[in-house]
């Protein structure tokens, strides 16, 4: 009986155990590895942390040192995760420690930790990839019975997500017997998920679901006069009156949006509403200072405040207490990220999470319908791993060849069981234990150069000054450049990106953090601000990728209910007016063909095609056809989530074929790559593969001096001499690569194409602008494309140029 | 292309060089062993082409017919690129070019341990008119003055989604800042000041770069 140690604890607390919680004690006293996912609050960490607590209060001697290392995504959950994992052991095992080691972690926990080890070890992966340096954390680990990986959702699909992996890798290979557990939301594809996290030596591993059959009711504020409702926009600030009359209802209530500066927006209109409630609205997203952040989950908690206006920065959280309404401005886009949501409400078993949606213009109205389509049948989206991350492979070696001396065969072995390198070639490995040793393919480019090197046929890295350098690079994934935002007295605000604060002059005027601020200087990463008195509005902090996409699965139930399917819902009822128009003028769009208008105004001529398939690969199809099209003049592309459309002064009365044809998926990648400028965009990925490959020198705290700033060199330089001197570099192509799935989805572009090649085209000539097409015409802030590949157009401005000059 | 800087004329050459009247060439800031410097801090950097920049200078010298050559600082990246064999490139090349070389020392000169033989080490000097010195906070205000240091670069954009970045001569009030020369050198957008001037090259002539197309 596995569950019978832990009885006490449940009697304690007055509790039964889940189903689901017994199913996974029961599965790991058996010895067996898994994921669990459930929603948000279900007593998922009791669920993986009771097995192994179990397994220890049964063993005939007591743990002596670490046996559990739980990972988790976002070092500002530790604190809150170690309470959790803490509060059982008070009543079970209060002689069975847990600790946390992570960036946050003060220097005397950390040197204590270096010594010896607690029974549970919170840490984040960076700080395990960091503890595989040190020669002796085999040792210190010779005890460990499982690792278990929370938010695996979090990490999987992104390079830290690989990163763990790696460090799973070694230490299955270090330790057979050991159980991997990760915890998850519910994604599309859990097995995947499940595979990801367990590597692929993994046999007779369990997927074990927490779904509740929580019931989730998604409701919509219908404007009143649909016909005076907005047809395009994304503020919907519109609506706000509304909102203010549902916060009264409730006691706590979570307003989430969608982007950061939403989040501003939204907040600013709040309090502009109601003054009076200053202290009582506060806002929440990940560029907040930590500090202030921890002070608004402390308000909600002890109810002084009733409304915190936030991004998906509270999508996470281990135990972050429930509101008691959940509100949605705009589409939630994708419905995963919906349901996590509304979880945030009803928190208690069995009781109802309710999410209200907030629509900021009139298809938002379709998308909330569909949502709740979608959310029954619970389709929901996948998450789709990296493949072979060079820069974080390299990394990776670079950190066991320190940790200790590796057979390189062994070794491949090791990183091959690992999902994202099942695939690695002979010439990937090779180039990447060259990379680490000797510089790269090209050797005798790299005379001077020095990492790794073999020692009775094992690679090791012995240099102190490198090994801490190469320490300081690790965490070093995915943080993009930001700048710390401080007033001149000392107080952080937060961070926001250097690509927005870099076009604020001083003396700009600029809302972040709920507050109006004027831009006194920028150096040396800090902006320092003053607040300021005058209006704001029209600089709303931004931030970079914030827009999500449309995902596919919600894109096809939106077609669905504009087919007319579904149960009768009052979003559709409020929205039938602009379909009816939508359908007199034209028709309506669907994913079963493709429809086509072509229009003209004022001397222009524009079509607008709509594939419904997200605003990011209708841009990449958008580009794509104006750069096949090879006009002379220069064409305007605009995009959304439905589609896009192309405006020049002529040139855009498309036969049936021609659009086709150039819809068409020959010589796409090609095409692709000539017309988005990826060599550009490929430039500017280099900086995070450079940095995580350790290209880039992280900067040594109070060491700095000369000696440092002799070898730093801009991404952009190290990207043009690679290119130069030594072309087969393959962290050039992965860049590129990178570039081509990060910024246009190119997977996604790909299938979509795929896809339409098989629809009907259903081509409209029309007299006004219809519904569908009015805001992509309205949205002409995107940019031109001018004809040409880079180097005609580079030769055009040089033209200007000489002509200028003369 | 002929510039004027109070009553002193000279030439920019393309590209990256400056000729003055009395037949001087003028150049900077090749940081030579720039990549090796990294490979030693273990960075994986390849081996730029420092042959390939000392021929650049040899093929201006031979073009223009030289009479004298002056490196306005910064021929030297730092003390570990300084390898035996860029000594012996460089031997070589001084060999080749026939022409008398000055070496006018830049910050990066400053940490070598020694400089090799032939380059007639010097603080700043004054050439045909010009007071040259490596480092523009340098410069006199009263006459006109040749500097580098900064790798002024200017960002010009066609007002679409393409812009370029291409090194350049900076000219304000009486002081020209030279482009940098090396491969392995970046380069920096400088805060404007009213009055400057730009000047590039981007294939075999020198243009300036109209004030309206320049980009912060």
């Amino acid at each position: 009986m596995p569950a019978s140690p832990l009885q006490p604890f449940f009697k304690h607390k007055g509790w039964k155990p889940f189903p689901f919680q017994n199913e996974v004690w029961a599965a790991y006293a058996a010895g067996k590895s898994g994921l669990l996912h459930a929603p948000t609050g279900q007593g998922k960490t009791l669920a993986v942390w009771l097995g192994p607590v179990a397994e220890a209060l049964a063993a005939k001697t007591p743990p002596s040192s670490c046996s559990i290392l739980w990972l988790t995504p976002l070092r500002a959950l530790a604190q809150d995760t170690l309470r959790a994992l803490r509060e059982p052991l008070e009543i079970l095992a209060p002689q069975l420690q847990v600790e946390a080691r992570t960036g946050d972690t003060s220097a005397a926990i950390r040197a204590r930790l270096r010594k010896s080890l607690p029974f549970g070890l919170v840490t984040t992966p960076e700080s395990l990839s960091l503890m595989l340096t040190h020669e002796d954390t085999r040792a210190k680990l010779a005890n460990l019975k499982a690792v278990i990986v929370d938010e695996w959702h979090e990490l999987l699909g992104s390079k830290r997500g690989v990163q763990a992996e790696l460090c799973l890798a070694r230490l299955r290979a270090w330790f057979p017997g050991l159980k991997i557990w990760g915890l998850s939301a519910t994604l599309g594809n859990l097995d995947e998920a499940r595979e990801v996290l367990l590597g692929t030596t993994h046999l007779n591993a369990v997927t074990v679901a927490a779904d509740l059959k929580k019931e989730i009711k998604v409701e919509t504020i219908i404007p009143k006069e649909i016909d005076r409702f907005p047809w395009s926009g994304h503020i919907g600030t519109r609506l706000a009156p509304q909102v203010l009359l549902e916060l009264d209802k409730a006691r706590t209530t979570l307003v989430f949006t969608n982007t950061r500066s939403q989040t501003e927006i939204w907040c600013q209109e709040l309090l502009s509403l109601r003054p009076e409630w200053h202290d009582r609205i506060a806002m929440h997203h990940g560029s907040l200072d930590p500090a202030e952040r921890v002070k608004v989950e402390q308000g909600l908690r002890d109810g002084s405040l009733r409304c915190v206006v936030c991004t998906s920065s509270l999508d996470l959280g281990v135990d972050f207490s429930p509101v008691d309404q959940v509100i949605q401005i705009g589409s939630p886009k994708g419905i995963a990220r919906m349901l996590q949501r509304a979880g945030r409400s009803g928190h208690q078993p069995g009781k109802t999470s309710r999410i209200l949606g907030v629509p900021t213009f009139a298809m938002e109205l379709v998308e909330f319908a569909a949502v709740r389509d979608a959310a029954a049948v619970r389709h929901l989206e996948s998450r789709r791993p990296l493949k072979k991350p060079l820069d974080v492979l390299v990394q990776h070696l670079v950190t066991c060849a320190i940790g200790e001396p590796f057979e390189p065969d062994a070794m491949r072995r090791e990183i091959q069981s690992a999902h994202a390198f099942r695939d690695l070639t002979d010439a990937e490995w090779d180039w990447s234990l060259g990379f680490i040793s000797s510089g790269g393919k090209a050797l005798t480019n790299y005379p001077r150069y020095r990492k790794a090197h073999l020692v009775e046929g094992r690679y090791t890295v012995d240099d102190k000054r490198l090994i801490l350098q190469h320490r300081l690079s690790i965490g070093t994934i995915s943080s993009d450049t930001h700048i710390s935002v401080r007033f001149a007295r000392g107080q952080t605000l937060g961070t926001v990106e250097e690509g927005f604060i870099s076009r604020l002059k001083p003396g700009s005027l600029f809302v972040f953090a709920g507050r109006k601020l004027e831009l006194v200087r920028l150096h040396l990463k800090v902006a320092t601000v003053r607040p300021s008195k005058g209006d704001a509005r029209g600089n709303i902090a931004v931030w970079g990728g914030s827009k999500m996409p449309l995902s596919t699965e919600l894109s096809h139930a939106t077609a669905a209910r504009l087919r007319g399917e579904g149960k009768p819902a009052p979003e559709m009822k409020a929205v039938a007016p602009i379909l009816a128009i939508q359908k007199r003028w034209s028709e309506l769009p669907d994913d079963r063909i493709l429809l086509v208008e072509h229009a003209r105004s004022r001397g222009e001529e524009h079509l607008f095609i709509y594939p419904m398939a997200g605003r990011v690969v209708h841009e990449g199809i958008g580009a794509l056809m104006a750069f096949r099209m090879r006009t002379k003049d220069s064409i305007t592309i605009t995009q959304n989530d439905y589609g896009f459309s192309l405006s020049a002064r002529r040139g855009l009365n498309l036969s049936e074929e021609s659009i086709r044809l150039n819809l068409s998926l020959d010589h796409l990648l090609e095409d692709v790559i000539a017309c988005l400028n990826t060599a550009e965009l490929a430039r500017r990925q280099f900086r995070e593969v450079a940095r995580v490959a350790g290209l880039i020198l992280q900067n040594l705290p109070r060491r700095g001096g000369r000696s440092q700033r002799e070898v730093q060199a801009s991404s952009r330089l190290l990207f043009e001499v690679l290119e130069r001197y030594d072309p087969g570099n393959l962290l050039l192509l992965q860049s590129e690569r990178e570039i081509l799935e990060r910024q246009f989805e190119f997977s996604r572009l790909h299938s979509v194409l795929a896809d339409i090649s098989n629809r009907p085209i259903h081509l409209v000539e029309t007299e006004h602008l219809t519904p569908m097409a009015f805001p992509l015409w309205a949205d002409r802030l995107s940019a031109t494309f001018s004809p040409g590949d880079a180097a005609t157009r580079l030769e055009q401005m040089l033209q200007e140029l000489n002509q200028a000059a003369k | 292309m002929t510039i004027q800087i109070a009553n002193q004329t000279l030439q920019l050459v393309a590209d990256s060089a400056v000729l003055l009247d009395d037949g001087t060439l003028v150049v900077a800031d090749l940081h030579l062993g720039k990549a090796t410097a990294f490979q030693a801090q273990g960075l994986a950097i390849p081996e730029g082409d420092s042959q390939a920049d000392l021929d650049r200078v040899t093929g201006l010298v031979k073009w223009h017919q030289a009479t004298r050559l002056i490196v306005n600082g910064d021929l030297f990246h730092s003390p570990a690129g300084l390898t035996d064999e860029i000594q012996r490139l460089l031997e070589t090349w001084l060999n080749d070019l026939q022409i008398p070389v000055q070496l006018i020392l830049g910050n990066h000169e400053r940490k070598l341990s020694f400089i090799p033989h032939g380059l007639n080490p010097a603080e700043s000097t004054e050439q045909a008119g010009f007071h040259i010195v490596h480092d523009p906070k340098d410069a006199p205000d009263d006459r006109p003055t040749v500097t580098a240091h900064w790798h002024p670069v200017v960002k010009i954009a066609d007002g679409k989604r393409t812009s370029l970045r291409l090194p350049c001569f900076l000219l304000r009030r009486q002081m020209l800042v030279l482009p940098s020369f090396g491969t392995f050198t970046g380069g920096q957008i400088l805060d404007p000041e009213k009055g400057d001037r730009y000047f590039v090259s981007p294939g075999e002539d020198i243009v300036e770069v109209p004030s309206e197309l320049i980009r912060g």
